[in-house]
Parts: structure tokens; sequence; C-alpha cells
């Protein structure tokens, strides 16, 4: 058969099936080769570029959120005074409990180059690497809540797992009753993000703010993530099926702030100091 | 090393727009497929064998973009680049209905061979098969508009008349 074939085109039946063999291959054994190292040169080579793409765009927006800035940093300036105040009576409290003292948070800012993922962008490209003092653990959010971790970092650039990954769990705690669960992006049978692992005996209400709890290893407690939209019943017919929307606006990231992540002792198992009093243990309601 | 460097232009013009522009259209729901659209194209233009050979080199670069499945886009992109290459020396390539069609038919092949891997229970069919319907259309229809607005500002035929050949030049 290929004999009957001109030239021309037996080089191009070669070609395609060499092309489809190599596909093949690494659908069966591309997990195992490095594709950080690929990723990261990819990175580093397509930076300057999604850097001039997106000039435009961010130049036509400047002007608009810089009049909100400033009117959101007058806001901010006022409530801070009275959170002050609030924050030196809690750490008084706390510290007469024998309760661990929550650590300042640094922010980092960086600029977001690039999402990649399908159909809904599950990761995203950071402009701030190990030069600039990005570590893989880092965790990524903006004004209104979570986005992220940073899992793999380059020299000049760095990616960040999203909240949208379904392999990127994080733990979490309904705010105002303390209920306990598991957030996690599913893509079937539709996108959606859930807060899974929670019975039906604890009471979640629709417009209830869900936070990263101190349970988690990855991520400092308190950071928002979301809010209750939806309560149904999971397919098991065990625990309740909770829809929640993201509070940070996932599909309008221009700019993004780095945390450094938690050591390896979570905070909520931090050894109290010798003659402390013992800490009280949390309450469900 | 002209056709090699509008080659690599045109890969990274492609992975640019889709990680840029589009994500924001993908993240509402919308995915608009830049890798079947791109590959058509190419495909059209310059015949089954670099139609084929643009159609890996995107699909092995998405991947790694997405993470996972090295391999997954890879091969249907070829695929869909020898076949769309093979049948441009047989099509009226300027016919916006002949465009049309084929970015129809690939969007259709490329969305449902990536909505196969996600398809991990069957309830998800439903959602899936909107999606693809979706896309399709959009895809098709965007890319229509763009060739012929390309058409026009070339003031001339984008692939050459009849008696050219796909991936030689008059």
């Amino acid at each position: 058969m290929a004999g009957m074939l001109p030239p021309a085109e037996r080089r191009t039946s070669a070609l395609v099936a060499l092309y489809v063999a190599l596909s093949l291959l690494l659908l069966l054994i591309g997990e195992r080769l490095p594709q950080a190292i690929l990723r990261g040169a990819g990175a580093t080579l397509f930076a300057p570029l999604d850097r001039i793409v997106l000039a435009g765009d961010r130049l036509a927006a400047s002007w608009r959120e810089n009049q909100r800035l400033h009117q959101r940093v007058t806001e901010l300036e006022l409530e801070n005074a009275r959170m002050r105040d609030a924050v030196t009576e809690n750490s008084q409290l706390r510290e007469r409990l024998g309760l661990a003292v929550a650590r300042d948070l640094t922010l980092r800012p960086v600029e977001l180059l690039a999402l990649s993922g399908e159909p809904v962008p599950a990761s995203a490209t950071l402009s701030a690497g190990w030069m600039q003092g990005a570590r893989a653990g880092d965790v990524v959010v903006t004004s209104d809540g979570l986005v992220g971790r940073v899992t793999e970092v380059y020299p000049a650039s760095s990616r960040a797992a999203m909240l949208t990954d379904p392999n990127a769990p994080v733990a979490c705690v309904v705010e105002s009753t303390g209920v306990l669960g598991i957030v996690r992006f599913v893509n079937a049978p539709r996108p959606r993000l859930l807060f899974t692992a929670v019975p039906f005996t604890d009471t979640v209400r629709v417009g209830q703010k869900v936070l990263t709890s101190s349970l988690s290893r990855r991520y400092p407690r308190g950071i928002p993530v979301g809010v209750v939209t939806g309560i149904g019943r999971d397919p098991s017919g065990l625990m309740q099926l909770i829809e929640i929307t993201p509070a940070a606006r996932m599909s309008r990231l221009r700019h993004v702030f780095l945390l450094p992540g938690p050591g390896p002792v979570p905070s909520g198992l931090a050894v109290p100091a010798p003659g402390a009093a013992p800490p009280v243990p949390a309450v469900r309601r | 090393m002209r056709a090699l460097s509008a080659f690599v232009v045109a890969l990274a013009a492609v992975l640019l727009l889709r990680s840029t522009a589009l994500s924001a259209f993908a993240a509402r729901g919308i995915v608009l497929d830049a890798l079947a659209f791109a590959t058509v194209v190419w495909s059209l233009r310059h015949g089954p064998a670099w139609g084929s050979s643009f159609g890996f080199a995107l699909g092995i670069a998405a991947d790694l973009d997405a993470g996972h499945w090295l391999g997954r886009h890879a091969l249907v992109l070829t695929l869909l680049g020898y076949a769309v290459g093979r049948l441009a020396s047989t099509l009226v390539r300027e016919s916006t209905r002949t465009q049309i069609a084929l970015l129809i038919t690939a969007t259709a092949i490329h969305q449902t061979w990536s909505a196969l891997f996600e398809l991990t229970s069957w309830s998800a069919w439903p959602y899936l098969a909107l999606r693809i319907v979706l896309s399709t259309l959009a895809s098709a229809a965007l890319g229509a508009l763009l060739l012929a607005i390309a058409k026009r500002l070339a003031g001339g035929p984008l692939f050459g008349n009849v008696s050219v050949q796909p991936g030689q030049t008059r």
C-alpha cells in the first residue's frame, strides 16, 4: 500500500504515524517525565510576552481601579483604627487563655501572567519566582479571599494551583458556626466548588461565609474562601452537599498577593507556653 | 526558514491568546477552541504535513500548559491537522460555508475528545454535551468571522484559489 503512494504522501504518512505514536506513548508514560522543568522553561519564555499582551488590558482598567482603590483605602483606614483596638484586646485575652497568638501576615504583591487548564482555569502563572522570594507552599490571595497555593517555583516566575483545581482541596470552617469541612472543586456533573464532609447533624445555611480552618496544614486560618449558595444531599445520602461561590473573583484576576504558608506545625496544634492554662477545646455548634 | 519562523510565531500567538484573553471567557463557561481553529487554518493553508506537525506541536504545548494528560491534545490535533490538510486539496477553501463546516467538525471532535477525559460519572454528560455544543457553535461562528475579516483586510484570498495546492505558492 505504501509503495502505491507518491513519495511526498509517503513522507507525510510516516510523519503522522510518528506523531500519533509519540502522542500515544506520552499518554501512557507522560506522567513519569519531568514536566515541571519543561513547564518552567515555557513559563520563563512566555512571561515577557504575557506581560506585553496584558499591558493594554491593564492600562485601560488602571484608571477606574485607581479611583475605586482610593475610596477603599479611606474606608479601610477608618476600619483599621477600630480594628487595632480590637486586636490589642484579642491578643491580651488569647494570652490569658494560653492560646497561640496569630502571627502577622506579610503580603507580597505579584502579577498574574497567565491562566491554564480547561474548561475552568485550574492553575496560574505568577510573575514572582525564587529570585523574588516566592516559595513552594506560599498562599495566593486577593483582597476578596483565597485564590490558591504556589506549587512550582522557577527563577523569575511560579505556578500556583488555584481553588478551581480538583486536586487542591482546602480544610475550611463556617465562620459563624465553626462547622468543619473540606472545600474542593469538582468538574462533574458541572464545574462547581463544594464544601464536603459535612454531616447532617451540622447546620449550615445559605449566605454563611466559609474560611480556611486552623486544621489546615497548607493555609493560614481565617482566609475567606467563599459563601454558601446552595445546600443539598450527597449522592451517598450520608453527608450534605453544600455549594459555595468563591470569595475571590476567579475570572477577574490581575494582581494577587503571596502569603508565606504555615510552618511544619499547624497553628491549631501550637504548644502552649509552660505554666499557661490549658487551651479551651473548640466547641462545635 | 521563513516558514519555520511563521510556524513558531503562530504557535506562540495561539498559546498566548489561550492563556490570556480566552481564559477569561473559559472562566465564564464559554470555551473558545483556539487550538482547533488554529490547526484547521494552518492545515488549510499549508497541507497535511505542516498541518499535522502544527497540530502536534500545539497539542504538546497545550498539554504541558494544562499540567496533566501529556499527549491528550497532541493526538487529536495531529489527526485533525492531517485530515483537514488532506481535504484542503479537494475543497473550495475560500468558501465561508466550507470553513464553518470544517470548524464545526474539528471543534466538535476536539471538544468531545477532551470531554471524555473529564467524564468521571454518567451524570456529567448533559453538562459536557451542552459545553461541547456551545463551544462548537461559538468557536465556528467566531472563527468564520475572523477569517472573513482577515480576507477583507488582506484584500485577496487567504488560502489561494483552486489551482494552488495547499503548501504551495503561485
